[in-house]
């Protein structure tokens, strides 16, 4: 059995930050592992674990400084990483949903993997959307927002529970080959071990570029474009109720009607 | 030269900082003031290998050398170096097994500890022996093929909670020179004949445990002989340069901890209007303990990387980095409570602790006198 986990080093703004034309300034970034990556990676780990014969593979798209998120991942269990990467990646402005798509689609091609997990989201640009789509372009049964999986291996299938709205719970069966977006708090992510950061920097990490997985420069062409990036005005808004413990209640039962948080 | 870290040290440093700050800041104000253990902290940490850094990959530690291990620390002290002492010491006394020890006792001894299932120590002062280790009395006879051990050790780290302990005591009254007849014995706590006190109200490092300890007529079998009769002052001065190297790190990482304090209390605490960080006298304050941090932590780095490479000006190096680096983590941690003012007298802020904590590093592995005097040897080039 293989996993593919789709794994992105993401921006973390300083609370004080400049805007530098379409981006934040760089002298304020910070890079990590995605949050939800982390989850990702330890649910495939701790299935590897738990399995015989399972083999964890990472994938992300990102620059050679993404490498050291990367070999985190190594660091906490997954045998082996792939990295895409060329100058046309290099010199693209963005790279759309629909791109990441196509790349990570043609790394599935090439692994031919039984599973594939994504983060839900990135909690840099949030778009929500890269698991999803994948699944789409590989055509593969897919499930968003997964916050308990119970793998079935033999039998091909993923017990899942996903995550709706107002704490409701979905249940489903999903067929595999599958790709799923795992969910925050699914697991506990653990810390790399010192034996795993000594051991994953003997582990392969694969640099590939479009071409190496049949795909050219057209891949980047997007439809959506960044077009201006700003910092909304925070307002703030003070009211200081006064009076004994009665009448600030009555006054802040008033506010919350006047404002329509409840009703009556 | 090469003053760069590796990817590799970067990431430990990362993680080990990570680790630190979700696992041991939340509670370390806690742990001090009651004063007790962190077991359930050392039980985190040693699923991350924090408690076998130094232990060798086929006894299950990460086989990280001396540099890389002195990272670790450094991480650790800057959050809190009660905590931090508890999960590096329960190796203390590893490396006379590491060195001297026969297989079997590597394995019987190094595997639990390199998991956390197991802590040591080393058990090296008495009530009448600090400074002057040649002084030793505890003793230990031979008989028949057990050795009998009486005597009492002091300010003895993890003494209430350790499994087992390398004891050095006299085996050869009648040897000739002040530093012959000592030898390394592994002592368990569950034998007959063992008892640990508690030490309670100490000044800094209070969730570090310490403990005295007693030998009444305790019998360890003769395999407990760690290395060679009579040779165990010889074996432990082959240490003392790399745990004095470790409590350099320890020193780096309080100085770092009081920097990085100093530096966010006083961008944000704000009197006349502005920032006190504004004010020269705070900022004067701020790059004095900066550069003097840098400083020490350079000496140290170079002290770690001499254990692994250089051997010839280690032991200079070692007493000068421990010398300084715990004088600097005592000034930094002094100016830290000074830029805090009020707030700094109190335990709300970490400071507080950092200043009590801090003054351990200028006396155990050597006090700094005696630093000095070993520093001064060499330079003079008297043996010991
Ligand atoms: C919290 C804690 C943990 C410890 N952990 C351990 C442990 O795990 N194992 C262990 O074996 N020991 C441990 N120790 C003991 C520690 O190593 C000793 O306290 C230290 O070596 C100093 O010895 P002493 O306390 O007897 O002081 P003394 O040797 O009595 O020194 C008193 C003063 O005299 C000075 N002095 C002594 N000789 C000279 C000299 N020749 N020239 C100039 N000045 C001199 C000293 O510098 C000091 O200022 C620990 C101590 C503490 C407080």
């Amino acid at each position: 059995m293989k996993i593919l986990v789709t794994v992105k080093e993401v921006a973390e703004a300083e609370d004080d930050f400049e805007i530098d034309g379409l981006d934040i300034d760089e002298r304020y970034l910070e890079y990590d592992l995605n949050e939800w990556d982390d989850y990702a990676v330890e649910e495939a780990v701790t299935i590897a674990e738990d399995g015989d014969d399972v083999e964890v593979v990472s994938v992300t798209i990102g620059p050679e400084r993404a490498e050291e998120t990367v070999r985190m991942a190594l660091a906490k269990g997954v045998d082996r990483a792939i990295r895409v990467w060329d100058d046309d990646l290099e010199s693209a402005d963005m790279l759309d949903v629909g791109t990441k798509a196509d790349i990570l689609a043609a790394v599935v091609e090439e692994e031919d993997p039984d599973l594939v997990f994504s983060g839900v989201q990135a909690n840099d640009d949030g778009f929500g959307a890269t698991g999803v789509a994948l699944a789409e372009v590989v055509d593969m049964e897919w499930g968003a927002v997964v916050n308990d999986l119970d793998l079935d291996a033999e039998g091909g299938v993923a017990h899942v529970h996903r995550e709706l709205e107002g704490g409701v719970e979905e249940l489903t069966d999903i067929e595999l080959p599958a790709v799923l977006t795992i969910q925050t708090g699914i697991n506990e992510p653990r810390y790399a071990s010192l034996r795993g950061i000594r051991q994953a920097q003997r582990k392969p990490l694969d640099v590939q570029g479009l071409g190496d997985l049949g795909l050219d420069a057209s891949v980047l062409e997007s439809a959506v474009s960044r077009t201006a990036m700003f910092e909304p005005e925070s307002e703030s808004d003070v009211t200081v109720f006064e009076g004994g413990a009665e009448e600030e209640a009555g006054q802040l039962a008033d506010l919350l009607r006047d404002k329509g948080v409840v009703e009556g | 030269m090469d003053y760069q870290l590796s990817d590799e040290q970067k990431q430990i440093k990362e993680e080990v900082r990570r680790f630190a700050e979700n696992e041991i800041a939340p509670v370390a104000q806690e742990y001090d003031v009651e004063e007790k253990f962190p077991h359930e902290v050392l039980e985190t940490a040693a699923e991350m290998g924090l408690t076998g850094a130094n232990i060798p990959m086929e006894y299950g530690g990460a086989g990280y050398n001396a540099l890389e291990t002195a990272l670790i620390v450094e991480e650790m002290f800057a959050v809190d170096p009660g905590i931090a002492l508890s999960i590096t010491a329960t190796t203390f006394g590893s490396d006379a097994i590491m060195e001297f020890g026969t297989e079997e006792q590597k394995e019987r001894y190094l595997e639990p500890v390199a998991m956390g299932e197991a802590i040591m120590g080393a058990a090296i002062s008495e009530p009448d022996t600090g400074s002057d280790v040649s002084s030793v009395s505890t003793t230990a006879e031979k008989d028949g093929d057990e050795w009998v051990l009486n005597g009492n050790k002091m300010w003895i780290t993890n003494g209430s909670v350790g499994d087992f302990f390398v004891v050095m005591c006299k085996t050869d009254p009648d040897a000739e020179g002040r530093y012959n007849g000592f030898s390394q014995i592994v002592v368990e706590s569950d034998r007959d004949g063992f008892k640990s006190e508690k030490i309670t109200g100490k000044l800094g490092i209070r969730a570090s445990d310490t403990a005295e300890l007693i030998f009444d007529d305790l019998r360890v079998p003769e395999e407990n002989l760690v290395g060679t009769r009579g040779m165990g002052f010889l074996q432990l001065m082959q240490f003392f340069d790399v745990t004095r190297t470790m409590v350099a790190a320890q020193g780096v990482g309080i100085a770092k901890g009081a920097c990085d304090r100093a530096l966010d209390y006083a961008k944000e605490r704000e009197q006349f209007g502005k920032p006190i960080g504004d004010f020269q006298a705070i900022q004067h304050k701020l790059a004095d303990i900066h550069t003097r941090t840098e400083a020490a932590r350079q000496l140290t780095y170079k002290s770690a990387w001499s254990v692994d490479n250089s051997d010839d000006q280690l032991t200079t190096l070692a007493s000068m980095a421990k010398e300084y680096a715990s004088r600097v983590a005592v000034d930094a941690a002094n100016e830290c409570v000074q830029i805090h003012g009020g707030s700094g007298f109190v335990n709300d802020f970490d400071a507080e602790r950092l200043y009590r904590d801090a003054k351990i590093t200028q006396i155990y592995e050597g006090t700094t006198e005696i630093q000095k005097n070993i520093i001064a040897r060499e330079l003079l080039g008297k043996g010991f």
